[in-house]
């Protein structure tokens, strides 16, 4: 029998927070035992819950793509250049270069374009919040 | 190490305190506050030329790898510790400025009395809503700020910090700041960063009024002995700018959990009528709204920094391998201040 790496994880981490580190005397080693249950437990959660955030993450993209083809069908330059990017790749990662270069366009395209994509970030953000709180 | 750093240190303070014999450093005790500079407390001892004496010091040192370096060094702060000196503004006298006799450049200073709960601990929120029910600590802690917002800093000669010109230059300035600190972290950041940067920047508001701003005024970056601030500590991000940054630093929900205690201690009708009536500037709810944002990407900046210290292994320091989540909740906030 073995266990789930996340799990593993999970579990090395609730140790280190309920039976080690209240053991712990010094100030600084203490803090430092804390920290290592808390990074442990992040990386467990981000094992366990990884391959269902791509997907969704891909889902999210892939969407927004079709959605800011009419939007930025007029699109020249750093914007064009990055939404091409954004096709290619289908990741949050890709929208960065695109919402720096929407804040170098015209307002109209920035604000249109921005409504698309903002929602894609708030599903990510909460995503990524999962494993950070 | 602390063997080692015991030694240096007595035989440098033979030096500096003019002992007639061995100085005796005693109590050693590395404590985890701050990021960017180890802080050690210690006691030393020695004979002079009035006898047997005694001082509680506190040693920062720069260990090379720490967060912020570049952005406020030990010179800098010992500079700004010994402007205070002239001014109401409670702070630690700095005494020494040692650049490599302790493994690294340091800075030697008064160990004021006082205590400095975390609020980020239940045991400090709880010492925090005690002393808030006691009423001496609120109006303190608000006269510290007072007391740093109307310091003549020019009188005092704390324009060596770089005076910002006239209009939006303070924030364009702050932003261009933490822009270089993310740049240089070589995180991969996240999208929701390029729009807060891109927001902040074509919103800048203009600063009409300037004063010394500590940067990070909380609870948690003060001392308190018996219910009032002995000492403002970390000056490690102060700036001459705009002072609503500071009050925006007082009023964000970031610096309190589970109450409306402004920095978990001063009631926001106190805050607002003694720091009002004691400075004579009036709190613009407005720009301290646009200053929340900018401390999210300010937060952003420190830990995409920090965690790449962690991740290239130049800092061994697991608070900062933990900050790789920090950044996710910097941005959430953002995302939320941002409206979506």
């Amino acid at each position: 029998m073995s266990v789930d790496p996340g799990e593993l994880l999970q579990r090395i981490s609730a140790t280190l927070k309920a039976d080690i580190g209240p053991e712990v005397g010094n100030e600084f080693a203490k803090t430092q035992t804390f920290m290592a249950s808390v990074v442990l437990d992040k990386v467990s959660k981000q094992l366990t819950l990884g391959p269902a955030h791509a997907a969704a993450e891909l889902a999210d993209t892939s969407s927004l793509v079709e959605a800011l083809g009419p939007v930025l069908k007029d699109a020249s330059g750093p914007v064009a250049t990055a939404l091409t990017t954004l096709r290619a790749e289908q990741t949050v990662a890709a929208l960065g270069p695109l919402v720096e270069a929407l804040y170098a366009a015209p307002s109209e395209q920035r604000q249109a374009a921005l409504e698309q994509i903002r929602p894609v970030l708030r599903r990510d953000i909460d995503r990524r919040m999962e494993i950070a709180q | 190490m602390t063997e080692q750093l015991e030694g240096q240190l007595a035989e440098l303070l033979g030096e500096r305190l003019e002992a007639t014999g061995p100085v005796a450093i005693e109590n050693m005790d590395r404590i985890s506050v701050g990021w960017s500079h180890e802080t050690w407390l210690f006691d030393a001892k020695w004979n002079g030329a009035d006898g047997e004496q005694e001082l509680g010091l506190c040693l920062r040192r720069d260990p090379g790898n720490a967060l912020l370096r570049e952005t406020s060094d030990l010179d800098e702060q010992f500079q700004v510790l010994k402007c205070l000196e002239a001014t109401d503004v409670p702070a630690p006298k700095a005494y020494w400025l040692e650049p490599d006799a302790l493994g690294g450049p340091s800075l030697i200073m008064d160990r004021v009395p006082g205590e400095c709960p975390s609020p980020w601990r239940r045991s400090g929120r709880e010492f925090y809503a005690a002393a808030a029910d006691r009423g001496v600590l609120p109006e303190s802690f608000t006269d510290s700020l007072a007391a740093i917002h109307t310091a003549d800093w020019r009188g005092v000669g704390l324009d060596f910090l770089g005076v910002p010109e006239e209009g939006t230059a303070f924030s364009l300035g702050e932003i261009a700041k933490w822009k270089k600190l993310i740049l240089d972290s070589a995180h991969p950041g996240h999208p929701i960063l390029a729009d807060l940067i891109g927001w902040l920047e074509a919103n800048a508001p203009v600063t009409n009024q300037l004063t010394l701003v500590h940067g990070a005024f909380r609870t948690g970056n003060v001392l308190i002995e018996d219910d009032r601030v002995s000492a403002v500590l970390d000056w490690e991000l102060q700036v001459i700018g705009d002072p609503m940054y500071d009050v925006a630093y007082m009023l964000t929900e970031l610096n309190r959990e589970g109450t409306d205690l402004l920095s978990n201690v001063v009631p926001r009708d106190l805050f607002f009528d003694r720091y009002q009536s004691s400075t004579g500037i009036e709190i613009d709810e407005d720009k301290c709204r646009y200053f929340q944002l900018l401390y999210a990407m300010r937060s952003a900046a420190f830990w995409m920094s920090a965690a790449g210290l962690y991740a290239d292994g130049s800092n061994t320091d697991l608070r900062l391998a933990r900050t790789e989540w920090s950044v996710t909740v910097a941005l959430e906030r953002a995302a939320t201040e941002l409206g979506y």
